[in-house]
């Protein structure tokens, strides 16, 4: 009898195995595939497909493949075995598309998104900085043939935020938060003599210590000057650089960081802004998701970092956020295409936009928006982002920078002694690409 | 005259004392480490108890008003009925595969003579020292040539595959130790090779088996990063698949999510208990045999 149970137990196995074998049908040129990593969004998408399916008979197929670094993995090993989807993003740096590009797997989507209709274009709809992530200017460094090769599906903007109901009981005005750097020290100081914690940001992850940075260093010298910098043609001892590091100084020398900033991750920071146990914090605007699920009761705003010059703007990091490319092998691409016009039409950005409270790409979406993030909104047209940068800097400059203001924050080192140790790193980086070239 | 003042009853006491005191030190010691590896998982129980806002504000080690609620949640929105079969074909069929040829080449390394036997178990067993995700790419490749993306065997092979080397150690170590005398006798008896193997030397490599199993148990139901890379239809990912539905690119659903990690450690969990008895006889016999 167990003989017989083992044997229809491995002949039973054997046929669920094999019925899992077999490859998708490639000649189905109704079921367009798109890969994603935003689990948090698989329910909306699926919605909107099975909108988008009732509405025009061709079926959306979203995989859902997280968390981002596995997914960016598996988007590299499609590429090479050309296995690619319909559509797809390609996470990381503009470098990284960039090859994409060259490689032939991803679309120019420039002339559909010029093309005339109802009045406008496709591209007309979009905030302006949100194609500016995925598009190469004429000439750019990478030798990629002019044009926009994706389209976002949401903006963002990394700025900082106050808590409004602190500011009360301070004996501050919640719908005055400080303008310039001065009135931010003194608005910490209020705070600190009501036993208020200042500012939570997440140091202990260097992209955000590295955008604020780049946020103040852009106010006080102006881009031009700033890029000079990445060029080589002002040093990093240039007292504007001395300067912006100094404000990190400031930071730690008028204890305005909470306990444990430095090594804070973005969890741990979000949580204690969550929790009002600090004044101020410096998040991205999909952190608005973030603060209902931990406390929907949380009063607050955003505004931009206080400026430290009036000179030249204020600018934050921020633009497009997540996007989407359209594999230029596939023989489903015009319904790709389509189905991605759709997506970013008024009434899927809104609906998107509802269900994930993150800026919708389209501009006209911004109806329904919540108070914060309206004012999130309100600051896109201040972004900018070292994806669209005219020229990058070195990654291991970029790190012994962050790394400096790490060791200035704990009390380690002077801002003089960080500005001439990352003009070192910056020298030895420069004399090996000038050797390296023929 | 030393001796006039201790009696022997007083020696007796002082060595229970000894003992005793010994025992309590050891023992509170042995709670101490039992309670280091019960509390992360007493933690995500009363966790998935808890509220998305009270989960990092509210400490106590059981909620006051505990939501039930969320294991029908985590149930439904992970879509865990049918990630469950999937976990339980992949596991069946990757420790059924494992086990077998795991063994049959452990016993050949073990009694055969040919050439080169001890360098090809050794590039065997330096096999272990690759991790899977370190050879992705590589293995995409060979898979796609193989016309097995996508599909439950693509998946399979690679962890069988994977899990080979350590299998193939544990119970040649095994296989070594067992007296030659019984297959001596079962020769004459007139046992073939194989027979011996299946009649003989497999039942008495009980316990090892056991742990191998557990082994490949925990890594095939715990595994998600092949399987992303190997499946794509949602009706063939495994049990783990379920979890990330809760892990947002900025939001992750800490109550649901713990319940989901409850749910999927419940299964495990049996089988251990099941087999506790081998594992605990294979673990100090393979610990004995060095």
């Amino acid at each position: 009898m167990s003989y017989v149970c083992v044997r229809g137990f491995i002949i039973l196995l054997f046929v669920v195995l094999v019925s899992g074998c077999g490859s998708l049908d490639k000649k189905d040129l109704n079921t367009v595939t798109v890969w994603h990593w935003m689990s948090d969004r698989e329910s909306v998408f699926q919605a909107l497909a099975n909108r988008f399916e009732n509405e025009t008979h061709i079926k959306v197929k979203f995989e859902l493949y997280a968390p981002s670094e596995s997914y960016a993995q598996k988007v590299k090993a499609a590429a090479q075995t050309d296995t690619l989807p319909d559509i797809f993003a390609v996470l990381g740096e503009k470098r990284d598309l960039a090859s994409f590009i060259k490689s032939g797997a991803v679309a120019d989507l420039t002339g559909a998104l010029n093309k005339p209709e109802d009045g406008g274009t496709w591209k007309s709809q979009f905030f302006e900085k949100a194609l500016a992530v995925n598009e190469f200017l004429p000439d750019n460094e990478y030798g990629i043939k002019a044009g926009i090769y994706g389209v976002s599906i949401d903006v963002a903007a990394i700025q900082m935020l106050y808590n409004r109901k602190l500011y009360r009981k301070a004996g501050l005005d919640p719908d005055k938060p400080p303008q310039t750097w001065e009135e931010f020290l003194e608005h910490c100081k209020t705070l600190k003599e009501n036993g208020i914690p200042c500012f939570v940001g997440y140091f202990g992850e260097i992209w955000a210590i590295d955008a604020l940075a780049s946020n103040y260093a852009m106010n006080l010298m102006g881009e031009d000057k700033y890029f000079k910098t990445f060029e080589g043609k002002v040093p990093y001892t240039d007292p504007d650089w001395v300067r912006v590091l100094s404000l990190f100084k400031e930071l730690a020398d008028e204890r305005i960081l909470v306990d444990g900033a430095v090594t804070m991750v973005s969890k741990s920071a979000e949580q204690t802004f969550a929790n009002e146990r600090a004044a101020y914090t410096f998040n991205g605007s999909w952190c608005v998701h973030v603060y209902k699920g931990m406390n929907p009761d949380l009063d607050y705003g955003a505004m931009l970092p206080p400026r430290l010059s009036k000179e030249h703007p204020m600018k934050v990091w921020g633009g497009g956020a997540s996007s989407f490319v359209v594999n230029d092998q596939s023989f489903r691409r015009a319904n790709a295409i389509q189905f991605l016009k759709w997506l970013t039409k008024e009434k899927q950005q809104s609906t998107l936009a509802a269900e994930t409270e993150n800026l919708p790409a389209n501009k006209k979406s911004l109806g329904k928006l919540s108070k914060v993030l309206a004012e999130f909104a309100d600051d896109i047209r201040y972004t900018t982002h070292p994806n669209v940068f005219p020229v990058h800097e070195d990654p291991e400059v970029t790190v012994a920078l962050d790394k400096g203001i790490q060791s200035i924050l704990i009390g380690e080192k002077t801002p003089e002694q960080i500005a001439q140790a990352v003009q070192r790193v910056k020298e030895k980086v420069m004399k090996k690409s000038h050797q390296g070239q023929p | 005259m030393k001796d006039i003042f201790v009696s022997p009853g007083s020696e007796v006491n002082y060595e229970i004392a000894k003992k005793t005191t010994a025992s309590f030190f050891i023992h509170a010691l042995l709670i101490l480490v039992s309670l280091t590896c019960l509390f992360p998982l007493w933690w995500a129980f009363a966790s998935s108890l808890k509220t998305q806002q009270t989960v990092f504000t509210d400490l106590s080690f059981f909620p006051k008003h505990p939501h039930w609620e969320n294991y029908a949640a985590a149930w439904t929105q992970a879509d865990f009925g049918l990630y469950f079969l999937n976990s339980l074909i992949y596991t069946t069929a990757v420790v059924a595969g494992v086990l077998f040829i795991a063994s049959l080449g452990a016993y050949a390394f073990s009694r055969l003579r040919f050439p080169g036997k001890n360098i090809l178990f050794l590039v065997i067993i330096s096999t272990m020292m690759i991790p899977i995700p370190g050879s992705f790419i590589a293995l995409y490749v060979l898979l796609n040539k193989l016309h097995l993306i996508n599909t439950r065997l693509g998946y399979i092979l690679p962890q069988i595959n994977g899990q080979l080397a350590l299998g193939i150690f544990l119970l040649k170590t095994f296989f070594d130790d067992l007296p030659k005398e019984l297959e001596d006798s079962a020769r004459m008896d007139g046992c073939g090779r194989f027979r011996i193997y299946w009649n003989i030397a497999l039942p008495l490599a009980r316990p090892a088996i056991a742990v191998l199993a557990i082994f490949t148990i925990l890594a095939v139901w715990n595994e998600y990063l092949l399987a992303m890379l190997v499946l794509g239809d949602k009706s063939l990912m495994p049990l783990q698949r379920g979890l990330m539905v809760f892990q947002g690119a900025h939001v992750t659903q800490y109550p649901l999510l713990m319940a989901g990690i409850v749910i999927t450690v419940l299964p495990v969990l049996a089988v251990y208990l099941a087999l506790q008895k081998y594992i605990i006889k294979g673990i100090t016999t393979a610990a004995v045999q060095g």
